[in-house]
């Protein structure tokens, strides 16, 4: 689902690579865990995938197709096939839940009648039912994080990415998410998650990727959080 | 495409950018008042032109007995030499007719300019030259003439009355290129106005761009808003420069120019309706190209 192959990412202003050399492969339906300290690459890794920058060298494969070779005016659709969740949720304030979810599948011409269809079904998904006139500043943190995972996964994407989705969160609310994510993944959809929230990892006993200075240190199955944290 | 959410992101995004969309429609009006008035005065500049070539004429006029001057050294033309200028004339390949005005023709057509002024009582036919009306070709081409035969014995002066137009034309020409540098300026104007515009518009929507760009909008939907924003803009300016345009040909040439100067037929607001569709269109595509190529800079895929 989401191949890296020897690839490398330098930004003109700094004298590191922000990945080096970096080789791995995540097959369709797993949970990934992409763990490391700040600046190790992490978020790199999820830019390059949503192509939102291109690799300085290697090759990389996302749902099937090759970015390198994918024209800009193709972009767009390798993103309506990604879901993409942060830590600061990114809602449109002056829009309603059911409009904030709504607008994602608005914005790429979905028909009306295929969102007052799909838009429940996933605020029921997320636990949210009842709950779609609210504006974002009327939920906690909490539930307008499951509001951008909501909009992220209503079009079905085949990956959801997912930046620190736990960072602003108390750590019951974000077991929450995590239950939330572990659902979404038990659908076949791959999930790819940065973090830094140790305990989520150690509970969870899923693959763990981690980085240091855009360098693999360590791919384990079934894996922890760290070993000298 | 859902035309009730582009609709509504344009309606937000004019008003709140309120000033400089006032800004950009008062830049634009301007620009296209200026392009319809470079375009009106030379459509004005051919429509004279035109009239007056077709009456244009080089008089040459011959020695009478008492003229004086070099050609005329001789006394008055005698048959020989003025069978040698028609010759000169009617072969000259610019040339389209000649005509003959004798003494006695001249002296009428004298008569009946000074008809009541006391002159014409003074005036004999001996004393008014004999001359050629020459027609040419080409109006513009009337120097080989003049030079042909300006020096022959028996010429005392040759006249064109192109020479008596030239300050009108240059006028024109001058007024034409005055609008045109102001169109120029005002274009500058225009495509800064409408790029800070869409920049601002731009960093106000980037929350909403950013979340459309994530989950797959193509970029055609995330730009439409806001050229169509340009474009409405573009519209309402150019509407108001048309109007502009109308007010100014009613007042300037409806009520002081035409009624005052009548040598020639005058632009009106016919002339208006026949450019408006040109301008109108010429403003709104300039706003969608214009905002276009700014958004290529700051909406980034």
């Amino acid at each position: 689902m989401i191949l890296f192959d020897n690839v490398s990412k330098l930004y003109p202003t700094q004298n590191q690579a922000a990945l080096e050399s970096l080789s791995l492969e995540i097959e369709k339906g797993e949970f990934v865990f992409l763990v490391g300290p700040s600046g190790s690459g992490k978020s790199t890794f999820l830019r390059l995938t949503l192509r939102e920058d291109k690799p300085t060298s290697g090759r990389i494969r996302v749902a099937g197709k090759d970015l390198h070779r994918l024209s800009n005016w193709k972009v767009p659709h390798l993103r309506r096939r990604i879901g993409t969740v942060f830590q600061d949720f990114r809602l449109l304030p002056n829009k309603t839940v059911f409009e904030n979810i709504a607008f994602a599948l608005q914005v790429i011409g979905k028909p009306r009648r295929q969102i007052n269809r799909d838009v429940p079904a996933v605020l029921e998904l997320v636990g949210l039912d009842g709950k779609e006139d609210r504006l974002p500043d009327q939920l906690s943190g909490g539930e307008q994080q499951r509001v951008a995972v909501a909009r992220a996964f209503v079009n079905r994407p085949l990956i959801l990415l997912a930046d620190e989705p736990t960072g602003n969160l108390d750590p019951g609310t974000s077991v929450g998410i995590m239950k939330l994510l572990d659902r979404i993944n038990r659908t076949g959809t791959t999930v790819v998650m940065a973090t830094h929230d140790q305990s989520i990892v150690d509970q969870m006993r899923k693959r763990v990727i981690e980085l240091e200075h855009g360098k693999l240190v360590r791919d384990q199955s079934r894996g922890v959080y760290g070993y000298t944290r | 495409m859902r035309f009730q959410y582009v609709l509504s992101e344009i309606t937000t995004g004019l008003r709140r950018n309120l000033t400089m969309t006032i800004a950009l429609v008062i830049v634009v009006a301007i620009s296209i008042a200026m392009l319809g008035a470079g375009l009106l005065i030379r459509s004005q500049a051919e429509t004279t032109k035109g009239y007056w070539y077709d009456r244009i004429e080089i008089s040459v006029f011959m020695c009478n007995e008492y003229s004086t001057g070099a050609g005329c050294a001789d006394g008055a033309v005698t048959d020989a030499q003025r069978d040698t200028i028609r010759q000169t004339l009617e072969s000259h390949p610019e040339v389209d007719e000649v005509f003959y005005e004798n003494q006695e023709q001249a002296f009428a057509r004298f008569s009946e300019q000074f008809d009541d002024s006391d002159i014409g009582g003074i005036i004999t036919p001996d004393q008014l030259p004999e001359s050629f009306r020459v027609a040419l070709q080409d109006p513009e081409q009337y120097d080989g003439v003049v030079s042909a035969v300006a020096g022959l014995p028996g010429v005392q002066e040759v006249t064109d009355q192109r020479q008596l137009l030239e300050p009108l034309f240059r006028t024109l020409d001058g007024f034409q290129l005055v609008a045109f540098a102001i169109t120029v300026i005002q274009i500058v104007a225009a495509v800064l106005l409408i790029g800070n515009t869409i920049r601002l518009a731009a960093f106000n929507r980037r929350r909403e761009t950013g979340i459309m760009r994530l989950v797959g909008a193509s970029n055609f939907y995330i730009q439409l808003p806001f050229i169509l924003e340009a474009a409405i803009a573009g519209l309402l300016g150019s509407v108001l420069g048309v109007i502009a345009l109308f007010g100014g040909v009613e007042l300037i040439v409806g009520r002081f120019i035409a009624p005052n100067l009548q040598f020639t037929s005058w632009v009106d607001s016919a002339d208006v309706w026949a450019a408006t569709p040109w301008l109108l269109v010429a403003g709104v595509l300039f706003s969608m190209l214009a905002s276009f190529v700014t958004l290529r800079r700051y909406l980034r895929v």
